[in-house]
């Protein structure tokens, strides 16, 4: 019997040997970009993102929001809506803190930039605190359940409980990189009484998203090596290992995405636990190669990605896109524990046909065991 | 009588080569000079501070300890930062502990020009928010010596533009973490060209999509891959 598209993802996430390379394509950013200025081609005017995909023959790698939502109690939330702009402010007993997001115009909803963050001062780690003892998880799946139906079996639905892992949130969303690692080294304990309960939430809500039907969580996001290494196996190994266990406890598997420079943290990657290492991105975008990255997880975990998003540009020539992609599956042969895909997504202003292209590459020389 | 030259030029020493006691001074100062630039790549800004105080006692002058010392002290963080042996954080420390040496400094400056490296004008692209990249091309810069003039994030061409006529940079950096918005780096260098003021400035670029592939494509100067590779690249632009 031939496998669907989405059993063949799945089927390499969980390490089972496939007959060819599965490939999951991303091109939200490419599809969102065009639809909102009303510059898809022609033949795709009216398309939906999936449709795309599945015209090019490609898997579908669909991104989605968080299936939990965050509600607050015992304080005053005041959100101003004010294009590009949405702003914040927690009004709690024990004082006001406020962030600022600004979504960019071209990538959606899943690019939001925190131009103002909830942490400011030391005075605010009572307030965040108070905050998030007063949150409560509550189940918001409407979209993940929509976005299943429309991909069915031509692809995965990539999303999770949350985006981001306590210490990412605390580290990325509330502080900002510079101002964490400032706070790390003047006020450690109050930054890891942060962590701790921005911990005892997420429990909560892995909790709630593990009864649905999701194969693969998504359990923390853009890591790079601004995540500095030691920080990474104090604050991020322990709960990557204790989210995957738990996963792993409910059949289900773990996933992170690493579109960034990870060439110090890839030696630690094994120690998390985590099943699928997604938006892997190689050189020329980052210093580490494919057979880098393949040589160093082995069988034993799954990488997708492969592709960086700037061979799908104009001034990358045919010619060079294929050389790249064969040169791929010879960098990862015998090619199993691989998903092809997008590091970590198809351009604006990306070339779509070569989608198709890496399928029709895929048919000629992605046959497993890899042996070009 | 013999001399021993040591790190900030001649001692003196007696007939037996015993240095004399108001060459310590000297001595001293060599020593504290040494220590505080370590102090400054190791991110010890607490001994930042005390070092320079001292310096400072044993007859050093400002202009000396932040062209001979601090300056240095970060070229060589930058180098440890782009082989991979600092990161972030170690980085973020070595900039404190030079704002601490300068805040001891700054007092002692009034109405004296240490000379600049150069003359930088940055900013990352319109319809970029992002500005962590860029935030740590400029530390570097700073640190290194340069006179940056950072024009934030989401910047127009026009502003760039304007901001070259005006201010006279020596170099241009264009910073682009998207690959929606790095198509505005080409459009700012040809704006450039249009106005006229393209010969007057070398333009860098980076930014996570960037690669010096696409670099060229867009007749930029220069490629930095990351912040301390940046304030590499922008010495060697002023020296062309």
């Amino acid at each position: 019997m031939v496998m669907t598209q989405k059993q063949r993802i799945l089927a390499a996430a969980r390490g089972e040997h496939l007959d060819k390379l599965p490939f999951g394509a991303r091109i939200d950013l490419w599809y969102n970009y065009n639809l909102g200025h009303g510059t898809l081609p022609e033949k795709y005017k009216g398309w939906s993102e999936v449709d795309i995909i599945r015209d090019q023959g490609a898997g579908a790698h669909y991104r989605s929001l968080p299936m939990i939502k965050e509600e607050y109690h015992d304080m005053e939330v005041i959100k101003k809506d004010e294009p590009p702009y949405i702003t914040t402010e927690f009004r709690t007993p024990l004082g006001s803190v406020c962030k600022k997001m600004a979504f960019t115009p071209d990538t959606g909803e899943y690019a939001p930039y925190e131009i103002e963050n909830l942490f400011k001062s030391e005075s605010d780690y009572p307030i965040i605190k108070y905050v998030l003892e007063h949150t409560i998880p509550v189940l918001d799946s409407e979209k993940y359940s929509k976005a299943r139906d429309e991909v069915g079996e031509s692809g995965l639905v990539v999303t999770g409980a949350t985006d981001d892992s306590p210490t990412q949130r605390v580290m990325r969303e509330m502080m900002g990189y510079d101002r964490f690692f400032y706070e790390l080294m003047d006020h450690p304990t109050k930054v890891e009484e942060l962590i701790e309960v921005m911990k005892s939430l997420q429990r909560k809500e892995y909790e709630i998203a593990v009864k649905l039907d999701l194969e693969i969580f998504n359990i923390c996001c853009n890591w790079s090596d601004d995540i500095h290494t030691p920080i990474f196996k104090k604050y991020f190994t322990p709960w990557l290992q204790e989210i995957t266990d738990f996963l792993h406890a409910h059949g289900k598997l773990s996933m992170v995405h690493i579109d960034g420079e990870n060439r110090r943290l890839i030696p630690f990657f094994l120690d998390t636990h985590v099943d699928v290492f997604e938006a892997w991105t190689p050189a020329p975008m980052t210093m580490v190669t494919n057979a880098e990255l393949k040589k160093a997880l082995g069988d034993k975990a799954t990488i997708w990605g492969g592709i960086p998003a700037i061979l799908f540009e104009p001034t990358c020539s045919d010619e060079e896109f294929d050389n790249y992609i064969i040169n791929l599956f010879k960098e990862i042969a015998p090619g199993y524990r691989f998903i092809v895909g997008m590091g970590d997504n198809e351009p604006f202003d990306g070339k779509i046909e070569r989608v198709r292209r890496v399928v029709e590459l895929i048919d000629k020389y992605g046959t497993l065991p890899i042996e070009i | 009588m013999p001399k021993v030259r040591g790190g900030a030029g001649v001692l003196s020493q007696d007939s037996k080569g015993v240095c004399l006691p108001e060459v310590w001074t000297q001595v001293e100062e060599v020593m504290s000079r040494s220590l505080l630039s370590q102090a400054v790549i190791e991110g010890d800004w607490d001994e930042a501070t005390r070092l320079t105080v001292r310096v400072l006692d044993s007859g050093a002058s400002p202009q000396d300890v932040i062209t001979q010392e601090l300056h240095p002290a970060m070229g060589v963080v930058g180098e440890k930062f782009s082989s991979g042996e600092y990161f972030l954080p170690d980085m973020l420390k070595a900039g404190r502990a030079m704002n601490s040496a300068l805040a001891v400094l700054q007092p002692l400056l009034a109405n004296t020009d240490i000379a600049s490296v150069g003359k930088v004008v940055i900013g990352t692209v319109e319809g970029d928010i992002h500005d962590i990249g860029k935030n740590m091309v400029v530390m570097f810069l700073k640190g290194v010596g340069f006179e940056v003039s950072d024009l934030g994030a989401n910047v127009p061409e026009e502003r760039f533009v304007g901001a070259v006529r005006e201010m006279r940079p020596d170099i241009l950096g264009l910073s682009s973490l998207l690959t929606t918005t790095m198509p505005a780096m080409g459009r700012v260098i040809k704006a450039l060209d249009v106005t006229g003021l393209r010969s007057s400035v070398k333009v860098i670029v980076g930014g996570a999509p960037i690669t010096q592939d696409y670099a060229d494509s867009i007749s930029a100067d220069a490629y930095g891959h990351d912040a301390g590779q940046a304030a590499r690249v922008c010495k060697e632009l002023i020296k062309r």
